[in-house]
């Protein structure tokens, strides 16, 4: 009995003990939080980001540990937001800036969607934002770093938006061949043709949720309208009509969508073209990715991807970037970070797991796979790299918040006009 | 009338002189009284609740009447009323639109936006019908399946279970099943349906059915918490009242009808409150199926319409509104319960 006293004893004392413990620490966390500058040493790099899982994990865990290499001395403490979704992320990073405590830096896209915490950036040229950066990033990339002007965030990878991938049997079976569509109009006669010589769905696309129809829209507007008409779009003079005839274009491919589009996820569609219930689908090229992960489904071979026929000299962004945030917590690792986040030995590990490119234009893309070789080709070789609406780098957020409303309206009626009249009438 | 200074003064008085031999109340101090001494109890939680969710609602209604938008800090020296003129601007189209009539509805552009703002015109009728319509056929099939438990029938227990199961699941989880199950190649709606002849039908995007879908989802998780409120209030009812109505000889209809339903008032009431603000809530719902706050313009919620304009158009002030707005219909649900409560003595 005495002993199970003493235990008890003993181990109240250590929860105190404990408790004591975690109160200090908590404290010392306080304290830690009010230095940052001076001779003090610096707070680890604070990194939020949304890819918990999945390439996007793999990818960051690459980078962090490229970087840790470089620079054994810098610390780290990278935090996943849980729950995936980057718009959880972004409420976490306003929820943070209210409070006035940012974190080091954190993942989002760079461009229009800079915006929106626009205030808490500060300019990085010169110490991140070197000579060499400067020379070796493409214009459109470049372009999207800064807001108003400034450069305050370092672009780390390019996915495409204008792809079209396809399963090369079904084709065949079809007797279609991709490399000769030339306009938005041939993908929608391709589409009646596998229709009609095969058993599959002539083009694989979810609309449960609007993004994959507005990504599938800019880039028809790009192919129709051509480089000027999209700019002009996106700086809110758009005209009607262009944007009224790359609405109807999708209504027609709409015909050829699988009848249970509504129901199912970008992921099932995509398995429909691996699997050769599809023929086509637009995406984005993580589409890639779910592909590479299969051994018997190959590039060349199997699926193939052709820039979206009327878009080609274009090579349509989406982006993510790490920005610097003023009154950082921990100034010189950050810096440090976004400097190695703009060499190209970060590029190419970050990109090999995440199944983009490099946006560096020097970058030794041997160690990427074939498919992000050609992709990697024809963005050094673009005339143009337009930023993407749906993937925040056109336009600011309320205005993206406005096409996305008269999407999920379209997304109802495909009611091509009245879409129109909405879509210009975003950006006022 | 009395005077109540010398009525106060007589009670004093009386209190000097107690019968029963007890302490006299006047010098009992202040410390000893039970609600003082109480006090470490009650206070605790009192202050919580009052800080962390009167003061939040007071609050918010605060930031509801400033220009808050974007990072920084609400400015509470200039507050007026102007983002509710916004919400409900173009008064009469806008009420027409919510029975699908009037014209265009147009919005306003308040000084803290470049950009026009819709008014909830659109959501506000959604939610108005969702609630109703959900809540009453939700409440209809409870009351049918606690009766139908109710008749002593075999194997009671395990259909209560099955009925009630649904409410245990998160709104995650039953928005990606009813996904499936709207599918209209292999979804079991449109199997049904194809039994009669019908579809397959398109649903989860279809402006006419998108609200109704929902809603049926909704009936399906908790028209068995209806049931479970409905059937203890059933229990409670005394078996002779279905007695006495036999031997006057109604028939079993007419029985329930006229005798056992008029006594669930109480039930029905309470069962009412929580299955409406259950459907004041079906953010996440909606979310899981749309995945995202853009469910579409015919399954637009004031809630989803409030985290859009909040969090995705970092429009603070306006979300706040539309927040209040929330509150208020809330409030009209839940304020005549408790009133009816306190007037018959049960608060």
């Amino acid at each position: 009995m005495s002993s199970d006293m003493n235990g008890d004893g003993l181990s109240r004392r250590t929860v105190l003990a404990s408790a004591a413990a975690a109160g200090a620490t908590g404290l010392a966390g306080c304290s830690s939080l009010t230095g940052g500058g001076g001779d003090e040493p610096e707070n680890p790099i604070e990194l939020l980001h949304a890819w918990s899982s999945g390439d996007g994990n793999a990818a960051v865990a690459a980078l962090i540990e490229g970087f840790q290499e470089a620079h054994p001395d810098v610390e780290f403490a990278e935090e996943p937001v849980n729950g995936a979704a980057r718009s959880n992320l972004d409420n976490v990073i306003s929820n943070r800036l209210q409070a006035n405590d940012p974190p080091s830096t954190f993942q989002t896209w760079p461009g229009a969607t800079l915006e929106k915490f626009g205030e808490a950036y500060a300019d990085i040229e010169g110490e991140v934002w070197t000579d060499d950066l400067k020379e070796n990033y493409l214009p459109g990339p470049k372009e999207q770093a800064k807001l108003d002007g400034t450069y305050v965030t370092v672009p780390l990878n390019i996915h495409r938006i204008n792809n079209l991938f396809y399963n090369t049997a079904v084709l065949e079976e079809a007797g279609v061949d991709p490399e000769s569509l030339s306009s938005p109009a041939d993908v929608v006669d391709a589409c009646a043709a596998v229709a009609e010589n095969t058993d599959a769905v002539p083009f694989a696309q979810q609309t449960s949720g609007s993004w994959s129809t507005i990504q599938l829209w800019e880039t028809v507007l790009l192919a129709q309208a051509g480089i000027d008409g999209y700019e002009a779009f996106i700086q809110g003079e758009g005209d009607v009509d262009q944007v009224r005839s790359a609405l109807e274009n999708v209504v027609e491919l709409s015909e050829y969508y699988p009848s249970d589009s509504s129901s199912i996820s970008f992921t099932e569609a995509n398995t429909m073209v691996m699997e050769g219930d599809a023929a086509f689908i637009h995406q984005g090229d993580w589409a890639a990715g779910a592909y590479s992960g299969d051994d018997e489904f190959n590039y060349g071979e199997d699926w193939g991807q052709v820039t979206y026929p009327g878009s080609e000299g274009s090579y349509l962004l989406n982006m993510d970037s790490f920005p610097y945030f003023d009154n950082n917590p921990s100034p010189e690792a950050t810096k440090t970070f976004l400097s190695y986040c703009g060499t190209t030995d970060a590029q190419v590990r970050f990109n090999r797991e995440k199944g983009s490119i490099p946006p560096r234009k020097d970058a030794d893309v041997s160690e990427l796979n074939t498919f992000q070789q050609d992709q990697y080709d024809d963005f050094t070789s673009a005339d143009s790299q337009p930023p993407s609406i749906q993937h925040g780098l056109a336009v600011s957020t309320g205005i993206k918040t406005n096409i996305t409303s008269a999407f999920s309206g379209f997304l109802e009626d495909y009611d091509a006009d009245a879409t129109a009249e909405a879509l210009v009438g975003a950006f006022e | 009338m009395r005077n109540p200074i010398a009525t106060l003064r007589n009670r004093w008085s009386d209190s000097d002189a107690r019968t029963d031999g007890g302490e006299p109340a006047s010098e009992r101090s202040f410390l000893d009284r039970d609600s003082v001494r109480s006090a470490p109890f009650w206070v605790p939680p009192f202050l919580l609740v009052g800080l962390f969710v009167y003061g939040a609602v007071v609050w918010n209604f605060f930031l509801s009447l400033t220009d808050f938008s974007g990072i920084g800090e609400p400015d509470y020296s200039d507050l007026d009323v102007e983002n509710y003129f916004v919400a409900f601007s173009d008064p009469v189209d806008g009420f027409l639109s919510m029975f699908g009539m009037g014209g265009e509805v147009s919005g306003g552009t308040p000084a803290w936006s470049d950009l026009t703002v819709d008014p909830v015109w659109n959501s506000l009728g959604n939610t108005l019908a969702l609630m109703i319509g959900f809540s009453a056929v939700c409440l209809a099939l409870g009351l049918l399946l606690a009766i139908l438990v109710d008749r002593g029938i075999r194997f009671e227990n395990t259909f209560r279970t099955i009925y009630l199961l649904p409410m245990s699941l998160s709104f995650v989880v039953t928005a990606k099943f009813w996904l499936y199950m709207y599918n209209p190649q292999t979804g079991l709606i449109n199997i049904a349906l194809g039994v009669f002849g019908i579809g397959p039908v398109q649903i989860v995007q279809n402006p006419d059915l998108k609200l109704g879908a929902v809603a049926f989802a909704l009936i399906w998780q908790f028209s068995g918490y209806a049931m479970i409120v409905y059937l203890a209030a059933l229990r409670g009812i005394p078996s002779s009242h279905f007695e006495a109505a036999r031997v006057d000889g109604a028939s079993t209809i007419k029985m329930y009808w006229r005798v056992i339903v008029p006594q669930l008032r109480t039930a029905t009431v309470s069962a009412l409150v929580v299955i409406t603000v259950f459907a004041l809530k079906a953010f996440d719902f909606l979310f899981s199926m749309y995945g995202g706050y853009q469910p579409g313009p015919s399954a637009d919620i004031l809630a989803t319409r409030m985290v859009r304009e909040a969090y995705a158009n970092q429009n603070w002030a306006y979300g706040s509104t539309i927040a209040v707005i929330l509150f208020v219909m809330a409030l009209c649900i839940v304020a005549p319960y408790i009133y009816s409560q306190y007037r018959r003595g049960e608060l």
